[in-house]
């Protein structure tokens, strides 16, 4: 049932919003369609034959908003897409005859040869490790390959000035303008659909934290490396128009600066809000075109200082600027209702130890932070690993659910080793993991963020918003013991720091995981709340055969819930016993008192 | 033979020349200066300037770098500042700026094609073979601008307080170290370095308004794979350069165009770290 508390909220529900933005952007697009249907006869020759060209490029500017402004992903290369399209009508009916099999032939090889380009660009640009400038300079170097090939192709290609005057298609520029008019109303309407699902909160959630979302079992080198391959192909289909209108095609399409180009269109309508980039796209492209002729430097200089201003000043962009003079801050929190999940069968057979350690090393250039750990932890145990500071705890959760991080030995999850898998494949194995600090989607609400960490489980659709968050039983009582029910639709930055670290852990319990590892999870939480996830921890474990790993300075906390503690020193464990013997312990009393000689001996 | 590995150290001489500015501005700022092109572009057009107005050829060093140095340092104060916090948004608001004084020189010059002058004239012999003086001298001067900025960079208090800032910027500001000059500083003298490299690379080619773009894009890949070091900048451009000249001069002209950007991106997914020491 949906909580009452949340319903209490008078708010409309996701998807009644959504039904009156569906109507709305039918209403709109009809419209446009409309306009794009009678343009012809209202406009002068010359204008039509521009605004072809500019909703061309509105329609990039979408695709491109959604990886960049959405996703975070600048890419310099979305012209090299552009002109791959172009290139793929123009080469071949130059090479061949104009019939339909060749023209369908390079209708769907143009963009087929950008969709491996961008699989190519993505596995460079979003591989592990990969600084997140890499891929706008993958792109970047793309255009300037582009280039180059076209100007080595010699007569082939035209070189430097292109291809002209080949067969094209028989139809007049009214037509061209329909077509064009309908691409960009088709892909800015799907574009508006997608961003407004689940699955387009998720660009935002990898744009503000990509590491949450891996940490959530999201392969978000996978989802990236998609969103620019389908950019690819529909710039390419713009190229392929735009090749099939013009009829003269040039180098200059797929080059780094006509990339840049779409990138300030992009900056200027507004990143991340679809609508602002297309208008400025064909806005900007119309009124450049027609004073070209008059002043052309000047309206490049202009454009350049706006470009500026609106970068150091307003870096949403003039859309939102501009849209903020009609209409009143009305975005009012969509809040959702919570479905409490029946609980999941209790644990696996147990035969398999949930957690097993052996020789695990880290080393940091000569620093050793962490020497031959091994240790097994069985499902049913609450382990804590206590130790003084830089005795290498958060390494070794980090060792734990991370297959890149350690030097040398063996870590298995679920009797799975994790070799040299990324976190994304660790979390497959049942691992969940809270960070020290809380780490959350900033930008998201509470019950994106809630629906974000139950995507494994619960497909995010690419059309729809959901109303509802269905949580399992330890997750559902986190966010109803904390008050987090409440705030369903509150934006994640305006929570406080403890409420931040609750929906941390309520997003990793509602993984469902089997193995929880919990780096200080009630730092900066009061008493109350701090006993509250002590005892929730200790029911995982009793009642669902959950292993948990739990670093934490608190040593009371430790004593009450621990089935086990560990003690690690200098990156060692120096004693992995009961709580009775290690509370009992001289050695672990003298490591945190720090009397060296005892440590020794 | 001789001849190519002539070729090759002045090519990098002159690549160490274009992307030092560059690679100060990242090192100290942390942003990337992709205006660095339209400063390049300023550069060129004071040795045309100082050309046309028929003074010594090698007052264009002084006139290019003076100009650099002024419109570095103005555009420090307004643009670069205020996007400190915003590294990403900075490579845009400095490519529009470099679009700004594209354009200003186009409409100042017009987008013709022009010639400066060359301080000196004609080829020496050199190891059997003759050698243009002008790339020789370009050895020299690159040569003489890395030793002088390690110089600063280990000698100097100044140095000293821009390798704080590189190294921690929190830590130098809590020290008391005035980051904001020295970023303004290192800002105004990397404009001024790019200026005075597009000066000195004037003799060997032509002047027009877009010269800046395909320096840009090699000074710019060469300093992603360099980190901050000069030393690692001067590795990279002797490699980097050397395969340039090396597949220019027995493959073709146009791969040799691309091999900087794309061994470089190459080099940079198999090590993150560049030349640089991980």
């Amino acid at each position: 049932m949906p909580d009452s508390a949340a319903l209490a909220y008078p708010v409309r529900l996701p998807s009644q919003r959504s039904r009156i933005e569906r109507w709305l952007l039918l209403v709109f697009s009809v419209v446009a369609l409309a306009l794009a249907a009678a343009g012809p006869l209202l406009l002068d020759t010359y204008s039509i034959s521009i605004l072809i060209r500019s909703f061309l490029y509105g329609a990039i500017a979408v695709t491109l908003d959604i990886l960049w402004g959405y996703t975070g992903i600048l890419s310099f290369g979305q012209a090299a897409f552009f002109g791959i399209g172009a290139y793929a009508l123009g080469l071949t009916v130059t090479q061949y005859d104009f019939t339909a099999p060749i023209v369908i032939a390079a209708l769907i090889g143009g963009p087929l040869v950008a969709a491996a380009t961008a699989g190519l660009v993505a596995w460079l640009g979003f591989g592990p490790k990969v600084s997140p400038l890499y891929i706008s300079v993958i792109t970047l170097v793309l255009s300037v390959i582009f280039v180059q090939v076209i100007y080595s192709g010699g007569d082939f290609t035209g070189s430097s000035s292109g291809l002209s005057n080949f067969d094209t298609f028989d139809i007049a520029m009214e037509g061209w303008f329909r077509i064009a008019g309908a691409f960009l109303v088709a892909v800015t309407a799907a574009g508006w659909i997608f961003v407004r699902s689940d699955f387009g909160r998720l660009l935002v959630a990898i744009r503000e934290n990509e590491q949450r979302c891996r940490y959530c079992g999201i392969g978000t080198a996978r989802v990236k490396a998609l969103l620019l391959v389908g950019s690819a192909i529909i710039t390419a289909l713009a190229g392929f128009a735009y090749a099939g209108f013009n009829d003269v095609i040039a180098p200059d399409l797929g080059n780094f600066q006509f990339g840049t180009q779409l990138v300030i269109w992009v900056a200027l309508g507004g990143r991340g809000t679809l609508i602002g980039p297309a208008i400025a796209a064909v806005l900007i492209d119309f009124i450049s075109a027609w004073l070209s002729g008059s002043l052309p430097f000047i309206w490049q200089l202009i454009i350049g200082l706006v470009f500026i201003v609106v970068i150091v000043l307003l870096p949403q962009g003039l859309g939102p600027a501009v849209a903020r003079l009609f209409l009143r801050g009305d975005s009012k929190p969509v809040a959702a209702g919570l479905v409490a999940l029946p609980d999941a069968d209790a644990a696996g057979s147990g035969a398999v130890p949930a957690v097993q350690v052996e020789n695990v090393t880290r080393n940091y250039g000569s620093l050793h932070v962490l020497r031959n750990v091994s240790f097994t932890a069985s499902p049913g145990e609450l382990v804590s690993l206590v130790g003084p500071n830089g005795a290498g705890k958060t390494t070794l959760i980090r060792c734990l659910s991370d297959g890149q991080e350690r030097s040398a030995g063996r870590v298995a999850i679920e009797g799975n080793p994790i070799d040299r898998l990324p976190p994304e494949a660790c979390v497959r194995f049942g691992l969940g993991r809270k960070f020290q600090t809380p780490n959350v989607f900033d930008a998201l609400t509470v019950a994106e963020s809630l629906r974000i960490a139950r995507s494994r489980q619960e497909r995010l659709s690419v059309t729809r918003t959901a109303d509802e968050v269905r949580l399992p039983a330890a997750a559902m009582r986190v966010v109803q013991a904390t008050g987090l029910s409440s705030l369903l639709g509150t934006t994640v930055k305006h929570l406080s720091h403890g409420a931040k670290q609750a929906l941390e852990l309520a997003m990793v319990l509602a993984m469902e995981p089997r193995v929880l590892l919990l780096d200080e999870p009630t730092a900066g939480l009061t008493r109350a709340e701090r006993s509250l996830i002590g005892e929730v921890l200790v029911e995982l474990v009793r009642a669902h055969g959950l292993c948990i790993l739990l670093v934490e300075h608190d040593l009371e906390f430790v004593r009450d819930i621990s089935s086990r503690i560990i003690v690690l020193h200098q990156g060692s464990i120096v004693m992995d016993g009961t709580v009775e013997e290690v509370t009992n312990s001289e050695l672990v009393r003298t490591i945190y008192t720090g009397e060296p000689h005892a440590v020794a001996g | 033979m001789a001849i190519l590995f002539l070729d090759i150290i002045t090519t990098a001489s002159i690549l160490f020349v274009v992307a030092a500015g560059l690679l100060i501005v990242f090192g100290v700022l942390k942003i990337i200066n992709f205006a660095h092109g339209g400063f390049l572009t300023l550069g060129g057009y004071a040795a045309l300037v100082t050309t046309q107005l028929e003074w010594n050829p090698w007052m264009a060093l002084p006139v290019a770098l003076l100009s650099g140095l002024v419109l570095g340092a103005i555009v420090e104060r307004l643009v670069v500042r205020p996007l400190y916090a915003r590294p990403l948004d900075a490579i845009l608001a400095t490519w529009g700026l470099g679009i700004v004084v594209v354009q200003m020189i186009t409409i100042a010059f017009g987008r013709g094609t022009n010639f400066v002058q060359s301080p000196v004239q004609g080829a020496i012999p050199i190891a059997g073979e003759t050698y243009s003086l002008y790339r020789l001298i370009m050895l020299g001067v690159a040569i003489i601008l890395g030793a002088a900025m390690i110089g600063i960079l280990q000698g100097t208090r100044l140095g000293l307080t821009a390798r704080a800032v590189i190294m921690n910027e929190n830590l130098s500001r809590s020290l008391g170290i005035n980051s904001g000059l020295v970023r303004f500083a290192t800002f105004s003298l990397g404009s001024g370095l790019a200026a005075l490299a597009g000066a000195l690379i004037t003799p060997l080619l032509s002047v027009d308004p877009l010269m800046g773009v395909p320096w840009l894009l090699n000074a710019f890949m060469l300093v992603m794979v360099s980190g901050t070091s000069l030393i690692s900048l001067g590795a990279a451009c002797l490699v980097l350069g050397g395969a340039q000249v090396a597949i220019s001069t027995y493959s073709s002209p146009v791969l040799g165009a691309l091999s900087i950007v794309v061994l470089a991106a190459v080099l940079l997914r198999v090590r993150p770290a560049g030349f640089a020491r991980a």
